[in-house]
């Protein structure tokens, strides 16, 4: 690496609490480490010590209850996530925008919780999670707070999250366990690249929903559609909420574009 | 700061002192001497650095060395076994799956990894399976081949005989 850090792996949260209390230096917690290791070697983050948050049992957290709804603990993979029975039943909508994350020996690594706090606006999970109306559990040394996920994102790279505090797990209620879910990315290659654009879709009993990411600072959820919704109505609505940019990856009317056609393969494919 | 970590690496253990921000490919490669792995982008986007890490495909470039600290870890450097190839080398040697080689470790432990979860991927499967490496020379089709070969999926005609 170019830069130099300490590397501390806690096994109880307390520990976590009191390593980022320290305000003196800079600390970085992680699991995966597949963004924070980029950053790093980048010159972007320069941390004076990484905290490894993997041996703490309760962050691997993983369960699913059609009451409770499913828990994604701190240190859950993406593939972890891909592979649950539950998921691929109830929540199909996270393992097909599972699946189009980066690569399998990535998703062998990040993580879910990760892929949310990044809050790159191009990132995979938060529109998928946006849509379920998740929610992010929040602990520090006072206590745990719940944020709603449409709240906790703020900007590029930017969320509620304050320098002492870790997200310990999201929470997706179970009240949409039988919708049927869609999501489409665009990317230039098969494989690891960051999506040009991509739409999510939830479509349940008395709901519609999408969330649509790298078209705006942050993922962008256009909620309670009745569902005889027409796909031009849709795709107005969709329109006027999206402020794309141009970038290295397209231009901002191939961008708007896409989210339109996308709209329309989703309304296609969820009958 | 230098921390004291032990790994299984191919079967044989070894103890060393590791500086903490150092990665696992850095590790294997200048600790270990295990030049076999490569190092690509250094960004968890080519694949080159691929390796097994408790049964798992990763990126050895994105971990730390202290992360793996009682691991166990396959590498290509595994993959003889006494003088020969596996029938995964074989494969690729056989179909021209190798023109520069630079790709080829990586290559090889993420399709070693496919194929333990799906012991004969279909075509669409290996190309998904291989997403996370990239091949600059070969156009993957020689490699695509070789996995299926590999996998017992070719017919004689088509594939070419292992000489085991």
């Amino acid at each position: 690496m170019i830069h130099d850090f300490r590397y501390i792996r806690p096994k109880s949260l307390e520990e976590v609490h009191d390593l980022l209390s320290n305000i003196s230096e800079q600390g970085c917690v992680f699991s995966g480490g597949t963004d924070l290791f980029v950053d790093i070697r980048a010159g972007l983050s320069t941390p004076d010590f990484v905290v490894d948050l993997k041996a703490i049992e309760s962050l691997h957290q993983f369960s699913f209850d059609k009451q409770e709804g499913l828990i994604i603990g701190a240190c859950v993979t993406v593939n972890e996530l891909i592979r649950h029975a539950a998921v691929q039943k109830h929540y199909s909508i996270l393992a097909t925008a599972g699946r189009e994350l980066a690569t399998h020996q990535i998703r062998n690594r990040a993580t879910v919780v990760g892929n949310v706090v990044t809050a790159s606006p191009c990132g995979d999970m938060a529109s998928p999670l946006l849509c379920l109306d998740a929610e992010v559990v929040v602990l520090s040394s006072k206590g745990s707070r719940n944020i709603l996920l449409s709240d906790f994102i703020t900007g590029v790279k930017s969320t509620r999250l304050r320098p002492d505090e870790i997200v310990e797990k999201i929470l997706v209620p179970g009240r949409m366990i039988d919708a049927i879910g869609g999501y489409k990315k665009l990317k230039r290659i098969r494989g690891h690249d960051l999506g040009v654009v991509s739409v999510a879709l939830l479509k349940g009993k008395d709901t519609l929903r999408f969330a649509i990411s790298s078209a705006a600072p942050t993922p962008v959820l256009l909620t309670d559609f009745p569902p005889s919704t027409s796909v031009r109505d849709i795709q107005a609505a969709a329109q006027r909420a999206i402020s794309p940019i141009d970038d290295v990856r397209c231009s901002k009317e191939y961008r708007a574009f896409m989210v339109s056609a996308f709209i329309e393969r989703l309304m296609n494919e969820a009958g | 700061m230098m921390v004291r970590i032990t790994v299984r690496v191919n079967g044989k253990e070894y103890t060393r002192e590791v500086v903490e921000s150092k990665t696992l490919l850095h590790f294997l490669r200048e600790d270990l001497g295990l030049t076999g792995t490569k190092e690509g982008c250094g960004a968890g986007e080519c694949g080159a650095c691929t390796v097994i890490l408790e049964g798992h495909a990763v990126n050895s470039c994105l971990i730390l060395a202290v992360e793996a600290d009682g691991s166990t870890i396959e590498t290509i450097e595994g993959e003889v076994k006494n003088g020969r190839l596996s029938r995964l080398q074989e494969a690729f040697h056989n179909h021209h799956a190798v023109q520069c080689g630079f790709c080829t470790p990586g290559m090889i432990m993420t399709i070693k990894d496919l194929l333990r979860r799906k012991p004969k991927p279909s075509r669409d499967e290996i190309i998904d399976g291989i997403e996370g490496n990239f091949c600059r020379c070969t156009g993957y089709e020689q490699i695509i081949e070789a996995v299926l070969d590999a996998s017992g999926q070719l017919g004689e005609s088509e594939g070419l005989k292992y000489a085991r």
